[in-house]
This record gives structure tokens, C-alpha cells and sequence, in this order.
């Protein structure tokens, strides 16, 4: 317990410096609850969605569609645009392929071309995921491929005067040394995604948190919007950490070699 | 990596007087795109989509003139293409200014850098959607509450690439240099900073590409202009031929905006992959 | 060069404004003196708001330099004037309205654009074979939420006994409506023009519910709100923003065609669009909006106070606000003086 303090003394002090600075700002009625509700409102409000859900849905299942919305979105996008990167990275044929296409979608707003997503998909659940799909894939596959590109041409030189195949030289000196680059950019890939999150549940709404939030903000029900916010950022920054738990045990090497 | 290594070679041997030269790949670039937009029109000429729900690249094109010439709901395209890069500019290079020492700082500093990563990480997945209406009734309609938005969406990626790549500096050369007597600003310097540089410009090119993808929810709520504005301005009247255009308006710009990054990254950091 | 004819022009006619309000100035009556700049929250769409913005008309008769800033949704309106970005809130529609008044936004009601009538009502497929209110079990219905389609989608659901366990509610743009249509994914859908009409055209067929929703208090209109801070520092701008529309509601009813000509300019549509698309909306004349059907006189709040008030609760029920005032906070937060001045002259 001790050592667990010890090592989270900042953050427990930053969060209690942060929430009573919150409390103080709305007790004291310095702002108006519509621009920024009370910790007690916001309580009060999780408690309710929590009690009687939001339309016709529990909190549980918003948030769980949701998640299944990201996890679909971030695995799919993920392993592809991975994939793609370290071809893009190795060779500069497929670089030239892709790099047009990854290069327009990457800062493309998801927003403008949802209305194309439901032409070509429809309302259901594959155009909300191929949505995250497509934020993810191209965050991942510019991390792997400047992984690769990152690989210090020195040792693939030494490697290959060692005798090392194509595949030797890929398995054991580039991917290592993209690795962490490639877990950087999974950790990037699925903030992205969650920040799509709302765009995605825009285009049916009525399920997920981010739609929940869009929802509830249209009358400025900033309440409902805080605990929106507050979970999604909650489960994103759960998954963040289950990532770089991730990373560590993969990627012991990072920072020693 | 044989390829960097020929790439190199033939860089050396061209020695830049012939680095004007279109190389192979980009040819193939050429065909690739060329390819999409031949697909494009053969979608639309096979009317696999009613044309009204996706135009043809005439279409779009005519649009496009049209627009460059006459406008788009009393304003010009410059301004509206001024508009959104000068809010995404603004977003993002106040993320840089504020990001990339906070970030450094959190690496260097392990103490600061616990105490502040959950906040980041906690920002990093919010939707900008979701906060776009705190930011409004905060700030107002004007640019002030859009540029928060793209600054708030570009800011946790950049602090997050600074401290992940301070944190990737190998502990032997800190060690190394500081056995020989480097002192805290010259470890930083020589050592911290360089190491850290390919991450950083790495996560700026990200956040670049998030605070563009974000311009259009910048512009979702009273805007009066903007490349973002275009979009809902004409989903309104159902004129996907202006949003289409609008679209491939904000991919080239954002590819142009990756590019700029990408060549002052290339000035900084030669020692990428060298060391 | 015609249009800088037509500034030109302008200019000079506020000139002479700015001329004849002059001796008023210097009365030293405050009322008299003109805004230096008003902000309003407007929306592109087919209606006389359009003519009297394209020609005009509200700077000229506010004296005033008008900011306009284009809003998707009354919900942008109600937040904007939260923020104290906007002045005026031009066509914002009644459920927007009544979620305002409830969270107690610094604006009051003074004005109607419309009353929305059969201008905004249900679609249903050819082919999904719905003929009465038990046929939509099972359908998938989209509307924009919190929109007054929204609105009015949901009380024929209650007026019909149907919970949303029976129906599908999605929520979608028009545009994302359109689209989704076009795939056969919805069997119907609550919206307004252009939407309602490509829906009509790619086989969609007509569902009216209005008249049976209207009579069971399911009004919806679209209204303009004014914040006070504005409206008791510039009375007379309030007066002549509300005898603009008043003027461009007259040169629709004496003048359809012409009117339809501005406006379909404005909004970049066909002359015959714009027509047909007015031709649904019921523009009550400025006259009748004081009457005690609609808003009412000062002291005599009319029938639509009582609509917002409905409005409201049910917007509570669907956990849109958190609560809803009494009735009379609706009738306080109604204003008819401006449109009371504004008819008699």
C-alpha cells in the first residue's frame, strides 16, 4: 500500500487539486450549472442514467456497445494499417501504392464523408465500425512504417554481411526496432478512435456513449454530457494503460538497446 | 533494409542536380490515384449510385469551378480554405508551443510526468464532439471556441510523443554522456533532445492529422465559414456534389499540411535511422 | 457591379435612416438610438426570412449593422445565445425554444416565422405497407433528434399508443436520411424539406399525421427569440427586425412568385422548389400571431404559450431538460410588445 502511494503521490494530488478546484468553482456559484455542472449534479446524474438509463437503455449497454464499437474499429484498423505499414516501410513500391490513398484519408474528416458511408453501407453497425476502422488504419500503418524507416541502416548492413535472409533481417533487426513504434502508434490509434467515437454513432443514432453525449448536448444537458465524458475517458485511458502493459512486455527492450 | 540503402546510394550518385527526376514509385503513385478517380467515374457512370447521392468527378469538378468562381453563401473558396487552415494552424501550433515542453518536462521529470499523464491520457480518447458545446458556451461562437477545440485535440498527442520519446533515450549514452561530465543542460541537449526529436515530429505529424480531421466538427456549430462550414452548409440542401468537393479539398490540403511537416522534419532530423 | 450598385444603394438608404433618426437622438431618448451591430442566428432555408435578409430589409429597418451566423439546429441557437453570441435568434423552432425558456436562457419569445403545419411530417415507403398507426410496429422510423419533427414524430407515437420498443427511432440528418432511404434501410421518416421531398420522389408516399397531432397539442412552429439585454437597450431595432419579416411575410402573400424568386436565390434552389416548399408552411400573418390563438397581446398571453408549456414537459419526460417552469414562466417569457408595435405601425 505503501509503496503503491509512493509511486502515485502526483497523480492522486493533481486529481485532488483538479476536483476541488471543481468543487469549489460550482459550489460558490462563480458559474452557472449549464456551462459547468457540479460534482454533485454530475453524481446525481450517473446515479440516474445509472439507475433508469439513458432512452430506453441502460448506461451499461451504451457504454458496451460502444466499446464494442471501438474494440471492433481499433483491431480491425489496427492490425491492418500495422501490416500495411511494415510493407510500406520495407518496401518502396508498396509505399508508392498505398501512401496516396493513407495519405488523403489520415486528416480527412471522418464527418465529411459519413453521408458516402451510409450509401455504400447502411445505418448498421458495419458503417459505424468501418468508420473507426478507417481512423485507425492509417494512424497505425504511418507508425510502422516510420518504425521501419527508423531501423538504423548500420545494422541491417552488419546483419547482412552476417549472412541474415530478407526474413531473418526483418524478424530480428527491423521489427524489434519498430516495435515500440508500432505500440506508440496502437496507443495513438485508439485515443483517435475514441475521439471518432461520436462521429461513428452519428450516423444512426440512438445506442453508445458518444451518441448519448451528442444527445444530451443538444439541450445543453451539460450534467448527462459530464458523465459522457468522463467514462469515455475513463475507458480510454483503461485501455491506454492496458496497452502500454502490453507494450512493456513486449518491448523490453526499449530504451536499453 | 536494402532498400534505404540503395535509396541512399542512388541519392548520393544523383548528388540532387537530378533529384527533380520522377522516380519509379511516383509514377506509381500517379497510376494508383488515377486508378481511384477512373473507378470514381465508372461508379457514376454505371449509376451504381444515383448521381445526386454520389456525383461524378465532372460533376464535382464543374462544382468546383463554379465555386472558385462565383462562391459559396457570400464567401469566396480562398476564404473559406483560409479560414479552416488558419484555425487549424492556430490550434496546432499553440499544441506545439505548450505540448512539446510540457511533454519534455514530463519525460525528464518523472515526478511531473506521473502526476500529469493520467490528465493527458484522460484527454487523449475525448471526442472533441463531446466537449464542442462546453467550449461554445465558454468562449462563444467565435474562432476562440474552435481553435480550443483543435488546440485541446492536437495538445494530448503531443505531449504524449514528447514524453514517450524522452523516455525512449537509451540509458547508456545518458550515462555515457554523463561520465563525461556533461552537465543536466547539455545532457539535454545533446543527448535528450535529438533522441527525442523523430518521436516528437512523429506525433506532430499525428496531431496535424487529428486537429485537420477535427476542423469540420470545429465548424459544425456556428461557423460562417470554412471548409467545415462548406459541408453542413451544403448537407442542409442535400448537395453532396459541393460536399464531395469540399472533401477532397480537405484531404489535399491535409496531405500538403503532412508534407510541409514532413520536409522540416527532414531538415531537422538527418539523423534519423543513421545512428 | 449589381451588387455593388444594390450596397451602394443601401448604404445610402441607411444613411438617410441614420439621417432621420437623428432628431430623435437628440430628444435624448435612449429607445431611439440605433444598435451598432446585432448579431443573429439564422437558417438556410426556403422562407420569407430569406427575402427580407437577401434584400436587406433587417439592417435597413433595425438601423443596424447585422452579423449573420448560419445555425444547423436550435440547439446552436440556444447555445450560442447562452454563450452571449447572439442577439437574435432567427426561426428557431419550438421545442428549441421551450427547452430554452425551461433552462431559464436570458432570451424571451417575440415573434413567429411560421407555423409548420404539414411542412414537416411523416414519409413512409411504398412498399413497407403502413396504412395505420399499428403498421409502424416494427419499422424503423428516423428523424433528427431534437428537432420539432423529433418532437412531433414522438407525440404520434404517444398519441398512438406506441412505445419505442414497438418502433425503431433512429436519429439522422436529413442528408444521412436521404442516403439511407435511397438503401431501403428505414420504412419511414419525420422531416422537412429537401429531405421530405427526395423521400417522396424515390418511393415514398405521404403519411400525414399533422392535423391529428396539431389538435392534440403536438403544435410545432418556428419562432424568433430575442435576448433581453438587446431588446430592452434596442427596443425600436427589435420592433423593426420583426416589421422586416413582417414586410417579407406580405410580399409572399401578395407576391408569391416573386417572393420565390428571392428566396430561391438565397438558398440556391429552383423557383419552383422554394414555391412548393412555402406553399406547406403556414406563415401566419403578424396580425393574427397577437391574437389568442397564437402569442397573444401583452398581458393576454395566447394559446401557444400553453403549447410551449406542453412542449417542455415533454421534453422532461424524454430527459431532454432536467425540469419545466409553470405555465407562466412560458407566458412571462413571451414578449408581444415589439409585435404589437410592429403590426400597428
Amino acid at each position: 500500500m505503501r509503496t503503491w502511494l509512493g509511486a502515485h503521490w502526483p497523480a492522486l494530488l493533481v486529481f485532488g487539486v483538479v476536483a476541488g478546484a471543481w468543487t469549489v468553482v460550482t459550489q460558490f456559484d462563480l458559474v452557472r450549472d449549464l456551462f459547468l455542472p457540479g460534482p454533485g449534479l454530475v453524481g446525481a446524474a450517473l446515479l440516474d442514467l445509472l439507475n433508469n438509463g439513458y432512452k430506453s437503455r441502460s448506461l451499461w449497454a451504451h457504454a458496451g456497445l460502444s466499446l464494442e464499437r471501438v474494440f471492433g474499429g481499433f483491431i480491425t484498423g489496427a492490425l491492418v494499417g500495422t501490416l500495411l505499414g511494415l510493407g510500406m516501410g520495407y518496401s518502396r513500391k508498396v509505399e508508392a501504392v498505398f501512401s496516396p490513398y493513407i495519405e488523403f484519408l489520415r486528416p480527412l474528416p471522418q464527418l465529411s464523408y459519413l453521408v458516402l458511408l451510409i450509401v455504400w453501407f447502411g445505418i448498421g453497425e458495419i458503417s459505424q465500425v468501418l468508420l473507426l476502422f478507417l481512423t485507425a488504419l492509417p494512424v497505425s500503418a504511418v507508425a510502422a512504417m516510420d518504425g521501419v524507416k527508423s531501423t538504423s541502416v548500420q545494422r541491417v548492413q552488419v546483419a547482412r554481411t552476417l549472412g541474415a535472409t530478407d526474413w531473418q533481417i526483418f524478424r530480428h533487426v527491423v521489427l524489434p526496432s519498430a516495435l515500440p513504434e508500432i505500440f506508440t502508434g496502437a496507443r495513438l490509434a485508439i485515443g483517435v478512435v475514441y475521439a471518432t467515437l461520436i462521429a461513428a454513432e452519428i450516423i444512426a443514432g440512438s445506442t453508445g456513449l458518444g451518441w448519448m453525449i451528442l444527445d444530451a448536448g443538444r439541450f445543453l444537458r451539460s450534467d448527462y454530457v459530464f458523465v459522457g465524458i468522463i467514462l469515455i475517458g475513463l475507458m480510454g485511458l483503461a485501455l491506454d494503460r492496458l496497452l502500454l502493459a502490453a507494450e512493456r512486455r513486449v518491448v523490453h527492450w526499449a530504451g536499453k538497446a | 533494409m536494402r532498400i534505404s540503402i540503395t535509396e541512399t546510394t542512388a541519392g548520393r550518385i544523383a548528388g540532387g542536380r537530378f533529384a527533380v527526376r520522377v522516380a519509379p514509385e511516383q509514377w506509381l503513385s500517379l497510376v494508383v490515384v488515377a486508378a481511384g478517380f477512373a473507378g470514381w467515374e465508372l461508379i457514376t457512370l454505371l449509376r451504381l449510385v444515383p448521381p445526386d447521392l454520389l456525383p461524378g468527378p465532372g460533376a464535382v469538378a464543374a462544382t468546383f469551378f463554379d465555386i472558385l468562381r462565383n462562391g459559396y453563401r457570400e464567401t469566396t473558396l480562398s476564404q473559406d480554405i483560409f479560414a479552416t487552415l488558419y484555425r487549424c494552424g492556430a490550434g496546432f501550433l499553440l499544441a506545439c508551443v505548450t505540448g512539446v515542453p510540457l511533454g519534455l518536462l514530463m519525460g525528464y521529470r518523472a515526478k511531473i510526468g506521473s502526476a500529469l499523464d493520467p490528465i493527458v491520457q484522460f484527454m487523449r480518447p475525448l471526442p472533441p464532439l463531446s466537449y464542442l458545446v462546453l467550449l461554445i458556451l465558454w468562449l462563444g461562437t467565435g474562432n476562440a471556441s474552435k481553435i480550443a477545440l483543435l488546440f485541446l485535440s492536437a495538445f494530448p498527442i503531443i505531449v504524449s510523443s514528447a514524453m514517450a520519446g524522452v523516455r525512449s533515450v537509451r540509458i547508456q549514452k545518458l550515462q555515457v554522456a554523463r561520465s563525461l561530465g556533461a552537465n543536466e543542460w547539455q545532457v539535454f541537449r545533446f543527448v535528450i533532445l535529438p533522441s527525442a526529436l523523430p518521436m516528437i515530429f512523429t506525433g506532430a505529424r499525428i496531431a496535424l492529422a487529428v486537429a485537420f480531421s477535427t476542423v469540420v466538427a470545429a465548424e459544425l456549430m456556428a461557423a460562417t465559414d470554412g471548409l467545415g462550414w462548406m459541408v453542413f452548409s451544403a448537407s442542409h440542401f442535400l448537395r453532396n456534389d459541393i460536399i464531395i468537393m469540399a472533401v477532397l479539398l480537405l484531404g489535399l490540403l491535409g496531405m500538403l499540411l503532412n508534407s510541409l511537416v514532413l520536409v522540416i522534419d527532414k531538415g531537422v532530423i538527418h539523423w534519423r535511422g543513421v545512428e | 457591379m449589381g451588387d455593388m450598385i444594390a450596397i451602394r444603394r443601401r448604404r445610402a438608404l441607411q444613411a438617410v435612416g441614420a439621417g432621420l433618426a437623428l432628431p430623435f437622438l437628440s430628444t435624448g431618448r435612449a429607445r431611439a438610438k440605433a444598435p451598432e451591430q446585432l448579431r443573429v442566428a439564422f437558417f438556410v432555408e426556403t422562407k420569407p426570412t430569406m427575402i427580407a435578409k437577401g434584400e436587406g430589409w433587417f439592417d435597413q429597418m433595425t438601423g443596424a449593422k447585422i452579423q449573420w451566423s448560419e445555425a444547423g439546429s436550435g440547439a446552436e441557437v440556444n447555445t450560442g445565445i447562452a454563450a452571449g453570441s447572439f442577439d437574435i435568434g432567427l426561426a428557431i423552432g419550438s421545442s428549441g425554444t421551450a427547452a430554452g425558456l425551461s433552462q431559464g436562457l436570458p432570451y424571451e419569445l417575440i415573434g413567429m416565422v411560421d407555423n409548420i403545419g404539414p411542412a414537416e411530417d411523416m414519409v413512409v415507403r411504398k412498399t413497407a405497407n403502413i396504412h395505420s398507426p399499428a403498421d409502424f410496429k416494427g419499422k424503423k422510423v428516423a428523424t433528427p433528434f431534437g428537432s420539432t419533427s423529433h418532437f412531433r414524430l414522438l407525440g404520434f407515437l404517444a398519441v398512438n399508443k406506441l412505445t419505442q420498443a414497438d418502433v425503431t427511432v433512429l436519429d439522422m440528418t436529413p442528408n444521412a436520411m436521404v442516403a439511407a432511404w435511397h438503401r431501403g434501410d428505414i420504412d419511414a421518416g419525420y422531416v422537412w424539406a429537401p429531405a421530405k421531398s427526395k423521400l417522396l420522389e424515390e418511393g415514398g408516399v405521404s403519411y400525414p399525421t399533422y392535423k391529428e397531432l396539431d389538435a392534440a397539442g403536438y403544435v410545432i412552429a418556428d419562432l424568433i427569440v430575442a435576448t433581453k439585454a438587446f431588446s430592452q437597450e434596442y427596443p425600436d431595432a427589435v420592433v423593426g427586425f420583426l416589421k422586416a419579416y413582417g414586410r417579407a411575410l406580405a410580399l409572399w402573400q401578395d407576391k408569391p412568385d416573386d417572393a420565390a424568386q428571392i428566396v430561391a436565390k438565397q438558398a440556391g434552389v429552383t423557383a419552383d422548389v422554394a414555391k412548393r416548399d412555402m406553399e406547406e408552411y403556414d406563415f401566419v400573418p403578424q396580425k393574427d400571431q397577437i391574437s389568442s390563438a397564437w402569442l397573444g397581446t401583452p398581458g393576454q398571453p395566447g394559446k401557444f404559450t400553453e403549447v410551449l408549456k406542453r412542449t417542455a414537459d415533454f421534453l422532461v419526460q424524454q430527459k431532454s431538460i432536467r425540469s419545466a417552469p409553470a405555465l407562466a414562466a412560458f407566458q412571462k417569457g413571451t414578449n408581444t410588445e415589439f409585435l404589437q408595435r410592429a403590426v400597428s405601425g
